[in-house]
């Protein structure tokens, strides 16, 4: 419930930003410790991740309680998933971020709220806010407002979860099962962990009721045992178990940490630690800007550094399209190539990155985007303005302008005497933060200012008079 | 004249003529104005002081705004920085006049701004929202086409029609209350230029020419009071400022029942002849206001 509040509300002064913290994929690509600490955490009590804390996890578990269907007993362990996990290895090694981020279920969970919870919620909370507007009761509540709307990624979202839907319905918790690389890298350790749900004693009857409450559908009643690198521990054999016959208990000293185990978990450390290592390294790309006029290079949000590392840590879970105030994130639809699909970026057709926000970064679980203080953000370039005086109406029609100065934060785009009374803009790039207010404004057709992505995020040189006051000079006598 | 236009002209000059037989005081609270000047300047105090002696000179709130009329208050509230920039007007100045509507009888005030920065940050960081909130007025948004109704305006010169907040439509008493600032595209924005962000399609105004738009649009609906803030004035990079350095306390203020009058003083007080500004000489040309401070009568005060 709390992530599904997380992505349905703009979180912002709350403690919920903690949430994505606690998922997985999100704190390995953020510390590569959160690996070894979930590892532990596994080793100990197995994968009580995905029954307390993964939301996709949970979301089968409740459409499957919704159906009432019971489960019809034991079924092995799918060996897709060792596919699945070592596929997502090998393309989040390779860099090709999409397969991991389409795969991720906290990622996968978030885009289906974004995608297809918020939008009617929104038109509901609009449509209620403009009732009563109409009827003169202004700020009674407030407008939700709308994140872009990308054809591709709902569609995508939608058959996901329809099938995600039916497959539950019948089988439980059939991604947790069958695919999923959390649960699968878990799995790898909580073969061995201390604490697990085991038969007890002599007491089995054989009913077969443990079976059928099992959403995993792990345990096996002919052999007596429960497979630990499945079980989620959501503990609903226990309730249903008539003799007490299966308990959540320790694991009896020395079969626990047995050679395999140990050999197991290292081996999966290594795979982890390789990973994140990798992904902390220095992004070797030089700082670059588009090299001409109609080469326009996207933006990735201020304080995702480079568009390196941006791309390497999203897992396009849609929690920073989601709390940009001004709307302007999107997911992309190539922009950051095929590997890059649907991780966001900065869209100027509806809006402008507003120069005190930093949400995005507040949003982002795992570091793709840093979070940072207004004052840092207010030094970060993520790209830099072009100015085609031939395009600017000042020069082309002879009017006074000045949008793109007008709503210039830094006044990068200073206006300068042109003929008579006129002023003309003119860009002093070394001020420029590339927020696209400039462009958002500029009323010419076409721009005469268009903002270009920088490949490694900038530095301006701090504006001066940050903390001195105003000049003091009471009107002395009225000039009429 | 048509059939229509002829009653009107009857019908006004019948009431105008019944109004000049009731006693002084009966008129003066029915709004003639007779005798009272139309431009108070204030100077030496702070916001809400300065508007309470303006306001006083000019026959008092009970002039502009009858018993259980609805009031709007335009304020400039567009940019998303704190009062000390400048940028905005100022929020006491705004809670005042909030205050004083109420007093006089106003059933209700509302206020609202169609913003440059984001809306909500703006209202919030102005401080403006809070001012208006705070003197018992209800601030509305103006962020979508929807709250905006279509005019036209007859007489414009670059714009023919606009769309303007539905608000200003419904309103009985219109107040407008710029914040008198540097502006990089207009040269300086107060009281005409203010109007702006009574209009949905702001870019329409720097595609068919700025100072003529911003003339265009006061023929619409003229304000009955504009209060021009200048308590801070932005002096250079307006109209956001970067800075508090831009910024000089000034500590004065314009109070007018002619809107051009007003930006005409308070283009002198920015250090600017009123003639120089296209969008003033163009809106007196238009017969919209007058340049000329005098025919109005002009109240100064000291603080």
């Amino acid at each position: 419930m709390l992530f599904l509040a997380h992505f349905l509300f703009r979180p912002s002064e709350s403690a919920l930003p903690l949430l994505p913290s606690l998922q997985v994929v999100p704190s390995i690509l953020r510390w590569w410790g959160g690996a070894a600490v979930l590892a532990l955490g596994a080793l100990l009590a197995g994968r009580v991740y995905c029954s307390v804390l993964c939301p996709l996890g949970t979301f089968q578990e409740a459409v499957w309680r919704a159906g009432g269907r019971r489960l019809s007993g034991y079924a092995p362990g799918s060996r897709a998933r060792y596919w699945t996990l070592a596929l997502v290895l090998a393309a989040g090694a390779a860099g090709v971020s999409a397969v991991p981020a389409l795969l991720d279920p906290y990622a996968a969970f978030g885009r289906g709220v974004t995608q297809l919870l918020r939008p009617p919620m929104a038109g509901g909370i609009d449509s209620l806010a403009g009732f009563l507007e109409s009827r003169g009761l202004y700020g009674i509540i407030s407008r939700a407002g709308r994140i872009p709307f990308v054809p591709g990624l709902f569609w995508g979202t939608a058959a996901f979860f329809l099938v995600l839907t039916l497959w539950s319905l019948r089988k439980g918790r059939p991604f947790c099962d069958a695919l999923c690389p959390v649960g699968t890298f878990l799995g790898l350790f909580s073969r061995s962990s201390l604490l697990s749900v085991r038969f007890s004693g002599e007491n089995c009857t054989g009913c077969g009721l443990c079976g059928t409450v099992c959403p995993q559908r792990c345990i096996s009643v002919k052999e007596r045992k429960v497979d630990a690198d499945r079980c989620v521990l959501c503990l609903r054999c226990v309730d249903a178990c008539p003799g007490g016959e299966l308990a959540l208990s320790f694991a009896p000293p020395g079969e626990s940490l047995s050679r395999r185990g140990l050999l197991r978990t290292a081996a999966g450390f290594t795979a982890a630690l390789g990973l994140t290592l990798w992904s902390a390294k220095k992004d070797g790309t030089v700082p670059a800007g588009a090299s001409s006029w109609d080469e326009k290079l996207p933006l990735s949000p201020p304080g995702s550094k480079s568009r390196g590392n941006f791309t390497k840590k999203c897992v396009a879970c849609t929690a920073c399209v989601t709390v940009c105030p001004a709307g302007i994130l999107r997911p992309s639809l190539g922009e950051w190539g095929p590997e890059g699909l649907f991780q966001p970026v900065l869209d100027y057709g509806r809006g402008y990155c507003q120069y005190g926000c930093t949400a995005c970064g507040d949003a982002c679980p795992t570091g793709a985007i840093e979070s940072l203080e207004p004052g840092e953000k207010q030094l970060v370039s993520i790209g830099k303005a072009r100015f085609l005086r031939r395009n600017c109406i000042v020069r082309k029609y002879g009017t006074a302008c000045g949008a793109c100065s007008e709503h210039c934060p830094t006044q990068a785009m200073r206006m300068v005497p042109f003929r008579g009374n006129l002023t003309i803009p003119e860009l002093d790039p070394s001020i420029c933060l590339g927020c696209g207010a400039c462009e958002y404004a500029c009323p010419a057709e076409p721009k005469a200012v268009t903002v270009s992505g920088l490949t490694v995020h900038g530095k301006i040189r701090p504006l001066s008079g940050g903390g001195e006051g105003p000049t003091v000079a009471p009107l002395e006598e009225f000039p009429f | 004249m048509d059939r229509r236009e002829f009653l009107k002209r009857t019908a006004v000059l019948g009431l105008g003529g019944a109004a000049l037989l009731l006693p002084r005081s009966v008129r003066r609270a029915f709004g003639a104005g007779e005798g009272l000047p139309g431009l108070a300047a204030v100077r030496g105090g702070e916001p809400g002081e300065m508007f309470e002696r303006g306001v006083a000179a000019l026959g008092g709130m009970e002039r502009f705004v009858k018993k259980g009329q609805t009031v709007v208050i335009k304020p400039n509230m567009s940019w998303d920085v704190p009062p000390e920039r400048g940028g905005n007007t100022n929020p006491e100045l705004v809670e005042r006049i909030v205050r004083r509507c109420l007093e006089a009888g106003a059933s209700k005030v509302y206020a609202f701004d169609h913003t440059c920065d984001l809306w909500r940050n703006s209202y919030r960081n102005s401080g403006v929202e809070e001012a208006v909130k705070r003197g018992g007025g209800v601030v509305a948004p103006a962020d979508t086409s929807g709250y905006y109704q279509k005019v036209p305006l007859p007489g414009g010169r670059a714009l023919k029609e606009t769309a303007v907040h539905e608000l200003m439509l419904e309103c009985d008493v219109f107040i407008n209350v710029p914040v008198l600032k540097h502006h990089g595209g207009a040269g300086i924005t107060m009281g005409m230029k203010n109007l702006m962000g009574t209009v949905w399609n702001r870019g329409e105004f720097h595609a068919k020419g700025l100072h003529q738009c911003i003339a265009d649009v006061s023929l619409f609906r003229k304000p009955a009071l504009t209060v021009i803030d200048a308590y801070r004035m932005m002096t250079r990079n307006g109209p956001r400022g970067t800075s508090e350095r831009d910024v000089t306390l000034l500590k004065a203020q314009i109070l007018s029942t002619d809107i051009v009058a007003g930006d005409a003083a308070a283009a002198r007080i920015f250090g600017a002849d009123p003639k120089n500004v296209s969008y003033i000489r163009s809106a007196s040309e238009m017969g919209i206001g007058t340049m000329d401070l005098e025919s109005l009568g002009v109240e100064r005060i000291a603080l």
